[in-house]
């Protein structure tokens, strides 16, 4: 039976190099629960996802899933690894790193890649269980596989992840490298700032909120001067986003706000009302005033 | 045949014998080829004695307008400039200049006379209606002007030679040439040369205009006959040193020269004087073969063993034997003009740089500079200018280095030359050493290469097998594509084939091709050649790699159409891999989502190195 022979072979340590060997390393007890901040379900519900969480799904389901992920059904096989990345149970990853490591049509890749991202972010993807072969799959020559990994990857909780995700805004497909940005900036790892900067220097849109999300004041001023030498999208993005962030003084955020409003086109216009409407009704700041004055002003020109 | 034609056959060749012999008793040929005739006319030419000047004569235009102008090399000093219009090439003789000049409508042509020591116009001789120029020649004695008159039909027109003195344009002499089909002349040591019917070379007295001997041509046309203190030529193809050896030239003659030269190189060794455009300055001038030659008795070679072929903007020096490159040199702006003064490559560019390369070596002997002047064309009176390089102990400075100029010939933005460029690739890939092997990889690296040219590249580096330049190939390939830092990839299969051709002197490299593999964009053809860079230099470090790259690609339709790479690593896998790596081929030859085209193949190569494998494994599972 395929299934068993592929499971074997994976046992045996035989087929991989470095990443698909450690997938087959399965550790029920590096479990965790679900990240806070999803969707709250129903008190049952939650106690029984819980309870997955913490056991982990049974052997026999484990199987059905692996046959089906082998299987010759497409649809099956793309179903499975959705409801396996939906379990939010630390072995679930098992069967989707195997069927990885052993490889795989592009097609039923990205649909365990986006399972095992879904697991990253309830938090239950681990380094042991899939560090290695996600990591490889972030070099597939298909741009939607690398994609889809490096979503995955940046859930992995592991600072070994970091240098492929800076590797990636390189990458010469846009989708690929504003993925690297975006998980780089979740994680809040500033060692892609650099890269970031220069991606958006080359006028790269992807870029923009990456770059917001993670740049240091003092990065604000240069960001500025590229005024007139990239996309004005691409900095109202940028500035806009910056000037979203809680943690900059109101100061600067005026003088960003200025800076918004110098540029033209409707992107500068959708950064002053997205960055009025990020402000609570309630509180009055002078960087909102001067926003709200700006685009009145712009309003009144046109 | 039938009875009448057997009839009439007799009489048939009874009329073509008598035409032959009618022909023979009118030929204005009968002389050619007597070798006893051409001794004693060459015996009757005394050479002249070389002449003390070393100048350059000037074609220039730009915005002060057309003139002609006297440069002293010697001297490094324009030493006069006149207006005029030249239309025909400047020749130079005595103690005048001679070339032509736009004609009337009614004219076939207007010759016109300088004092060479101050360019002031001596005389002009307009040609008639009817007649055409083909070329001229001075000496010290005379002005020797060919033209073709025109005759009702093809076969009226008519030649002649017509000798003018030198400072009034007194007729001298006229001499009737048996054809109308005639090409320009060439003096020397009182013998005049023309060129007439396409095999034959008339021989003049140029005190007379008697006629002295006849060449006949026989492996080749005549298209040129060349004055040189050395010797007197005469050829098309190739050169024929005037002598009683080549008085019916052939090419088995030891006067007979050809030089062994690249494809690239237009074998233009002087100008058609048949073709009436080729008396005038032209794209030829700039691109042709400069030769001369070491003459002793009736045997020739080239001096120095050496050629050089000036191409526009390049000149490179060869061994006329082998057609070994010598040297190279490359001039910022094309050469308008070039001689060899027998010592020295001397040339003039269109901005105004004159220059002197040594013809053995290339290196730099002279140098100077005609500021604010386009020059157009340029004749040289200077054979035997032999300078010496001011502020230079040796006289010269240092010698072009050749893979550098090479190289900067196939970095040249300049798009006239694709044949020069791969030429000059075909040379790096031909030198020792690191230098050359480093310059093939920079070349590789550039953008923007036309497909042959990195293909021959690439061929010139495998070709080289350069192990002790492995380190370089190692860190060609550690570069590759970066959009953030607008870094493109380089030709990762370019680099594996070389790497490949090192064998097991190339293994030091398999980290940096395994790096390539892993990236995603290395090309699938360059994924392959990996692969087979790894068999070839025994890279085992390059297994783990390999195994992942079979996974995640064996079941990616996208291979379905080409399994090449797919095919190769698995031979990788197979070659370089033990037991485990054979139980992984087993797995994906078995896994029925595997491409078929590598299930395939993988079933046969297998079966073929293990017979029992397929069978046991598929017991034991």
């Amino acid at each position: 039976m395929l299934v068993i022979r592929a499971a074997t072979v994976v046992a045996f340590g035989l087929v991989l190099g470095a990443a698909a060997a450690r997938a087959a390393e399965t550790k029920p007890a590096d479990a965790k629960p679900a990240a806070a901040g999803e969707a709250k379900p129903s008190k049952a519900k939650k106690t029984a996802k819980d309870k997955v969480a913490k056991d982990g799904l049974p052997a026999a389901r484990l199987d059905a899933a692996r046959a089906a992920l082998v299987g010759d059904d497409d649809a099956a096989a793309i179903a499975a690894a959705s409801s396996l990345g939906a379990s939010g149970a630390a072995n679930a990853a098992e069967p989707l790193a195997e069927l990885l490591a052993v490889g795989t049509s592009p097609s039923r890749a990205e649909a365990v890649l986006d399972a095992l991202a879904k697991l990253g972010a309830a938090g239950v993807l681990t380094a042991p269980r899939a560090l290695d072969v996600v990591d490889l799959y972030c070099g597939h020559r298909a741009p939607e596989v690398r994609q889809r990994a490096i979503k995955a990857l940046g859930t992995i909780k592991d600072p070994r992840v970091v240098p492929t995700l800076v590797a990636r805004l390189g990458d010469v497909a846009p989708g690929v490298r504003a993925a690297a940005g975006e998980a780089l900036a979740a994680r809040k790892e500033r060692a892609g700032t650099p890269r970031l900067f220069a991606l958006v220097k080359r006028g790269d849109a992807g870029a923009a909120s990456p770059l917001a999300a993670l740049a240091t004041p003092d990065l604000i001023p240069q960001i500025a001067e590229l005024a007139g030498t990239v996309d004005d999208a691409v900095l109202a993005t940028a500035l806009g986003d910056y000037a979203q962030r809680s943690d900059v003084p109101d100061r600067q955020r005026l003088d960003v706000v200025r800076t918004i409003a110098k540029l033209s086109g409707a992107g500068a216009t959708t950064a002053l009302v997205e960055y009025v409407a990020s402000v609570p009704a309630k509180e009055d700041r002078p960087s909102k005033r001067e926003a709200q004055k700006l685009l009145d002003q712009r309003e009144s020109a046109q | 045949m039938n009875a009448k034609a057997m009839r009439a056959r007799p009489s048939v060749l009874l009329l073509v014998a008598a035409a032959a012999l009618s022909a023979c008793a009118t030929s204005p040929y009968k002389r050619a080829g007597n070798a006893g005739e051409v001794a004693a006319a060459l015996a009757r030419s005394q050479p002249a004695a070389p002449s003390p000047r070393s100048l350059v004569f000037l074609v220039l235009g730009g915005s002060a307008g057309q003139r002609v102008a006297a440069y002293d090399l010697a001297t490094s000093r324009l030493v006069w400039t006149q207006p005029g219009e030249v239309t025909t090439r400047i020749e130079v003789g005595g103690d005048i200049i001679v070339h032509g000049a736009p004609a009337q409508p009614a004219s076939g042509g207007l010759i016109v006379a300088r004092d060479i020591g101050n360019g002031a116009v001596l005389w002009q001789h307009a040609l008639l209606e009817k007649e055409r120029l083909a070329g001229y020649d001075v000496d010290a004695h005379a002005v020797y002007v060919v033209i073709q008159t025109q005759g009702l039909t093809k076969r009226g027109t008519t030649g002649s030679v017509l000798a003018l003195d030198p400072r009034t344009k007194a007729v001298l002499w006229r001499h009737e040439l048996p054809t109308g089909h005639v090409a320009g002349p060439a003096v020397r040591g009182g013998l005049i040369a023309v060129p007439v019917d396409s095999q034959y070379v008339i021989l003049l007295d140029r005190a007379t205009g008697a006629e002295l001997a006849q060449v006949l041509s026989t492996a080749e046309a005549a298209t040129f006959v060349r004055a040189l203190p050395e010797g007197m030529f005469y050829g098309s193809r190739g050169v024929f040193l005037l002598s009683a050896a080549t008085a019916r030239g052939s090419r088995e003659s030891p006067g007979y020269l050809l030089a062994k030269l690249p494809p690239f190189v237009r074998p233009f060794y002087w100008y058609d004087l048949y073709r009436p455009e080729q008396t005038r300055y032209s794209a030829i001038d700039r691109n042709h073969i400069l030769w001369r030659v070491s003459v002793e008795g009736e045997r020739a070679r080239f001096r120095d063993e050496t050629v050089v072929i000036h191409d526009y903007r390049f000149l490179f020096g060869f061994d006329a034997a082998s057609g070994a490159l010598r040297w190279a040199y490359s001039h910022p702006s094309d050469a308008v003009a070039s001689t060899d003064t027998g010592s020295v490559i001397a040339f003039v560019s269109t901005d105004g740089d004159i220059g002197a390369l040594d013809r053995v070596t290339g290196a730099r002997r002279y140098q100077a500079r005609l500021s604010g002047e386009v020059v157009n064309a340029a004749t040289f009176d200077a054979d035997g200018f032999s300078p010496t390089l001011a502020g230079s102990e040796s006289g010269a400075g240092a010698a072009p280095d050749l893979v550098a100029t090479l190289g900067a010939i196939v970095a040249d933005p300049d798009r006239r030359f694709p044949d020069m460029k791969l030429f000059a690739i075909e040379e790096i890939g031909r030198q020792p050493g690191r230098e050359a092997t480093g310059k093939l990889l920079e070349i590789l690296g550039e953008r923007g290469m036309t497909p042959l040219a990195a293909q021959k590249t690439s061929e010139a580096l495998a070709a080289r097998k350069d192990t002790q330049s492995a380190d370089l190939l190692a860190a060609a390939l550690r570069r590759h594509a970066d959009y953030a830092d607008d870094r493109t990839a380089p030709p990762v299969d370019f680099l594996a084939r070389a790497v490949a051709a090192l064998g097991a002197g190339g293994r030091s490299v398999t980290p940096e091709l395994v790096a390539q593999l892993r990236l995603p964009e290395t090309p699938t053809p360059a994924a392959a050649q990996i692969a087979r860079a790894l068999i070839a230099t025994g890279g085992e470090e390059g297994i783990p790699a390999l195994r992942d790259y079979l996974t995640m690609y064996r079941a990616d339709p996208v291979h379905d159409a080409d399994p090449s790479a797919l095919i190769a690593v698995a031979e990788a896998l197979i070659k370089l891999g033990g037991p485990a790596d054979r139980r992984l081929l087993l797995f994906v030859a078995e896994e029925p989502h595997t491409v078929a085209p590598l299930r395939a193949h993988l079933v046969k190569a297998l079966g073929e190195t293990d017979p029992g494998a397929v069978t046991r494994t598929a017991t034991r599972d």
